[in-house]
């Protein structure tokens, strides 16, 4: 994959004013962590004006989706001034739906609200992040599956989840965040719990329809396990 | 936050670092001290209000003391302020304050672990200290 083209640069505003701002970040970071680790970077907003040429060819090396806590859209007005035309633009209040009702500004204070909204504003970054590298990678290289070890933008190992499918090996980019995030909307380690599982990850990882079965089985094994694990 | 009908004395402003955890050290410092050890005295701004020149925000910095807190050497919170005509009470370089603990685990640019709130306790008591100073000069 030419990594020139392939990843996506993401810029959250800083938005220290408002819950919103955090939500973005937080948002961002999620999906440099755990949604996106392969196809994705960031850069802090503010670089673009105290950095140097690197960091404002960042817009021009990147398609770019920029996130904004609020209408003022710091994040797109501040890279397409100083660096390169955004390719997507998200703002946090179109995402929800108005105001990010009960959260926080600090992540010391955060609780179900916060985590919500960041997982609304995540999941739609990484569709967006789908949408251009669909645009920019010929399929054939696109779906090749991630590789063990991997690392995520900030340097750490991504977290990722191993399942066995059919009697292979597969990484799911992000899999104990997605089962984190079932288990906190209250979705049992049942029979019951295996399609919206699948239907879930299936949104982040490529299923192929004839190994629908074998994910299925693997992933309520999985979360069964991960639920066991968090009591 | 500050009161409404009252400005703050000082605004606390820290760089938006995303990719390591002294970022979110220096911005969550700067919440500590505007809503826990300070609340009606200090204030924050967005630091990308600044980065896109937006008036208000200008004039604010430039009316106000400011404090700001970088999490890394290319200091983007005091160069952004300080190109914004902004008055800069300090310039507080969190990454020293970090090196004292060598070898600690401050947690992640997405959470802090323990170590990582007591350096922020540290920071922002430090910075309530200047804000103090600078109310009373």
């Amino acid at each position: 994959m030419n990594e020139a083209i392939s990843k996506v640069g993401i810029i959250s505003c800083s938005g220290e004013e408002i819950p919103e701002g955090t939500v973005a970040r937080q948002a961002v970071r999620r999906v440099l962590e755990g949604l996106r680790p392969q196809q994705t970077v960031t850069l802090c907003l503010p670089l673009f004006l105290a950095g140097e040429v690197g960091e404002r060819r960042f817009a021009r090396e990147h398609p770019t989706i920029t996130v904004d806590g609020c209408d003022k859209l710091c994040a797109k007005r501040g890279t397409e001034q100083f660096s390169g035309a955004v390719s997507t633009s998200l703002v946090v209040t179109d995402i929800l739906g108005g105001p990010a009702r009960g959260c926080h500004r600090s992540t010391r204070d955060a609780d179900k609200a916060d985590e919500k909204a960041v997982w609304l504003v995540a999941e739609r970054i990484a569709a967006e992040v789908d949408a251009l590298t669909a645009a920019e990678v010929p399929s054939d290289v696109r779906d090749v599956p991630a590789t063990s070890g991997e690392v995520c933008a900030c340097g750490r190992p991504s977290p990722d989840g191993k399942l066995e499918v059919n009697g292979k090996s597969v990484i799911v980019n992000g899999l104990p965040l997605i089962f984190e995030h079932l288990r906190k909307n209250g979705l049992q380690p049942d029979t019951g719990c295996a399609g919206t599982l699948l239907e879930t990850v299936r949104i982040y990882h490529f299923i192929e329809a004839a190994e629908e079965a074998g994910y299925r089985d693997a992933l309520e094994v999985a979360y069964r396990a991960f639920c066991r694990r968090g009591l | 936050m500050a009161g409404q009908n009252s400005p703050a004395h000082v605004l606390v402003i820290p760089c938006s670092g995303i990719g390591k955890v002294h970022g979110l050290v220096s911005r969550e410092a700067v919440y500590h001290v505007t809503d826990k050890l300070l609340p009606g005295q200090a204030d924050t701004v967005c630091l990308a209000l600044l980065v896109t020149g937006e008036p208000e925000t200008r004039e604010k910095v430039q009316q106000t003391p400011c404090i700001t807190l970088d999490g890394c050497p290319k200091l983007c919170a005091y160069k952004n302020v300080e190109l914004s005509g902004g008055k800069i009470a300090k310039g507080i370089r969190v990454y020293d304050t970090m090196k004292r603990h060598r070898g600690a685990n401050f947690g992640t640019a997405t959470a802090l672990s323990a170590e990582g709130w007591g350096v922020v306790e540290e920071v922002a008591a430090e910075v309530a200290e200047i804000s103090r100073h600078e109310a009373t000069t």
